[in-house]
């Protein structure tokens, strides 16, 4: 397994705590392209972000890959988000200021890597993207679908384990949601990448091996 | 810490951001810095002013007057010996009097100017190499050596050559004739060979005759009721003041020019005061000044905050990310501040000194006052760029991103 959740729970404190996850328990093996569905509010982000080390669970367990990721120190998930996991965001989330190459070759600079061998990896990854002739460019420069295959190699730029995407089409028109949906189930097939994702467009099923509902901070259903 | 990262992402943010806010910064910054070095080199310019005056009017270097009880200095031989120290430029011993003056211009007893004032003898050579009042005669000449019934006198004593006290003075022109009453009863008449104005009040208050002259007045032969020493080197007094001792001048009140300067000493200390509080003010103002550019700068850059976080930034990483483009808005202000002060301004008043009525004030910028501007900056900087990038990269990822 390359994910397994145990009576994981995220409470938010306050006057009136708000439960967001009760007791979660599932497992993910490693090459499956997951879905995370569920209305407003359900938790699915939540649990995503638990997941990704993005926020800290109240109570229970995540192993990624054989690793306990609530042992962790602030420093140390830095270094596994680094290492090991890639994310998607909703909104593209490039840096103004930086090239798409740039973009792409900045995960791999902080990992120390040659110089010469970050900007050829970065190249080839936005090839793989369909960027291969926009290296160079700004955001300002990219349409929006353009952007978030900037965003998505970036993600997978450090051979991830896996990919989380965070409603990655929301923004998105249907055709270039289509390309990115299509880009995922490739890079699925492809290189085998683990990836989880959180949509609320139904359609999006038809692109993932299965997908795990959210009602209320638990598990409704798997299919 | 990712040090290689944090350089390309705060240089690559500094050349591909807005050019207008890094414009203006780098211009506050330099600004900034211009108005700490050039208040205190101001200050410094006045101080120095006012010590030339002394230096070069007044005191010279080492004055030494007579042992406490005595008028005289007595030790000729001593007195004469100093000449043979090296690095004495110049020694010019003084009698000194304060006669009751009196001017009638009609010579009919009506409308008569008086006053007390001191009246210094000078042997002209000697004096020449000590002080520059030679060069200051405003109107006449200076003294000569065989000149017995001449006098020159300060224009505040004269009273029409731009002098501050002229009501008190004697309202005179070159020619005129003034009378001299001494302490010791003798009356006597001069009259006026030249006038003298230099930016010393004190100074232009003085009169002055011929050694030879004075001797004759007060009766008294190669004495002196001060003596002016010139050295080469000023600043090295204390060295001289023991070399003279050592020629035998023992119990004579032996003293350095700064030690002589009374008011200017303090206000001098007050400057310096002034210079330091407006410097303060100046640095944290500009400390300020770039901790909210770095402030709205993080609040602008909040959500990509989080996004270099999530994809595995570290805190520190982020911070001196920051921290980097703060240094380089103070770094660019020093470069800039430093290169305006010193190849435009301080040239400028150099040419056009500034005019002071402690003397002609010119921007005196030392190596300390640059020193100190260009830690006071660089450190303002440092802090005002520092708290608000801690304040941006410890904020969690998920607030970053999403509020």
């Amino acid at each position: 397994m390359i994910i397994e959740v145990k009576n994981l729970k995220k409470t938010y404190e306050g006057k009136v705590p708000t439960h967001a996850l009760k007791n979660i328990n599932f497992n993910i093996k490693k090459g499956e392209f997951i879905a995370l569905m569920g209305r407003s509010g359900s938790g699915k982000s939540t649990l995503l972000h638990q997941l990704g080390l993005l926020d800290r669970p109240s109570a229970g367990k995540i192993m990624i890959d054989g690793t306990n990721l609530m042992s962790f120190s602030k420093e140390q998930g830095s270094k596994f988000r680094l290492e090991k996991l890639g994310y998607v965001f909703q909104s593209y989330a490039l840096l103004p200021e930086l090239t798409a190459l740039e973009s792409v070759y900045l995960p791999l600079m902080l990992s120390n890597i040659d110089k010469k061998i970050y900007i050829k990896t970065a190249s080839e990854m936005l090839k793989k993207v369909g960027l291969g002739n926009k290296l160079h460019n700004l955001p300002r420069e990219l349409s929006g679908g353009e952007q978030q295959r900037v965003a998505i190699a970036r993600a997978l730029v450090n051979n991830p384990i896996i990919l989380f995407a965070d409603e990655p089409t929301a923004n998105l028109d249907s055709e270039s949601s289509k390309v990115i949906l299509e880009l995922f189930k490739k890079l699925n097939k492809e290189i085998n990448q683990t990836i989880i994702m959180v949509t609320h467009e139904p359609d999006d099923k038809k692109y993932v091996d299965r997908v795990i509902w959210l009602k209320d901070g638990e598990i409704q259903e798997e299919d | 810490m990712n040090i290689k990262t944090a350089f390309f992402l705060a240089f690559t943010s500094l050349k591909r951001g807005n050019k207008g806010t890094l414009a203006m910064t780098i211009l506050i910054m330099t600004l900034a810095y211009i108005n700490i070095v050039f208040i205190s080199s101001v200050f410094g310019g006045i101080v120095d002013a006012i010590n030339t005056q002394s230096i070069d009017n007044q005191y010279s270097n080492i004055v030494i007057e007579p042992e406490i009880d005595e008028k005289y200095i007595t030790n000729t031989r001593a007195i004469n010996s100093i000449k043979t120290i090296p690095g004495v430029i110049g020694v010019s011993a003084h009698y000194i009097d304060k006669p009751f003056v009196k001017y009638d211009e009609r010579k009919d007893n009506k409308d008569v100017k008086t006053g007390n004032w001191v009246l210094k003898s000078i042997d002209v050579a000697d004096e020449k190499k000590v002080t520059k009042i030679h060069e200051a005669i405003v109107a006449g000449s200076y003294l000569e050596d065989n000149d017995r019934d001449q006098i020159i006198i300060g224009r505040e004593v004269a009273g029409n050559y731009g002098g501050s006290l002229r009501h008190l003075s004697l309202n005179v022109l070159i020619g005129d004739e003034i009378d001299l009453s001494f302490k010791n009863g003798i009356k006597r008449t001069y009259t006026v060979k030249g006038i003298f104005g230099t930016k010393s009040t004190s100074v232009d208050q003085m009169l002055f005759i011929t050694k030879k002259e004075m001797e004759s007045v007060l009766n008294v032969h190669n004495l002196a009721s001060e003596v002016l020493i010139k050295i080469e080197d000023t600043g090295n007094e204390d060295y001289y003041i023991n070399e003279i001792r050592h020629l035998g001048l023992v119990h004579e009140d032996i003293k350095k020019w700064s030690d002589l300067m009374g008011f200017t000493s303090s206000a001098s200390m007050s400057f310096a005061m002034i210079s330091i509080i407006l410097g303060v003010i100046g640095t944290i103002v500009a400390g300020v000044t770039i901790f909210i550019i770095i402030f709205v700068s993080v609040v602008n850059k909040r959500r990509q905050i989080g996004i270099l976080k999530a994809i595995g930034m570290g805190d520190n990483t982020i911070i001196l990310y920051f921290v980097i483009q703060a240094l380089f808005y103070g770094i660019v202000g020093v470069i800039l501040g430093a290169s305006f002060i010193l190849f435009v301004l301080r040239p400028y008043f150099m040419s056009n000194p500034l005019d002071f009525p402690v003397g002609w004030v010119s921007l005196k910028v030392t190596f300390d006052i640059i020193r100190i501007s260009n830690i006071s900056l660089i450190t303002a900087a440092l802090i005002g760029g520092f708290f608000p990038a801690y304040r941006g990269a410890k904020e969690s990822i998920l607030k970053s991103i999403w509020g």
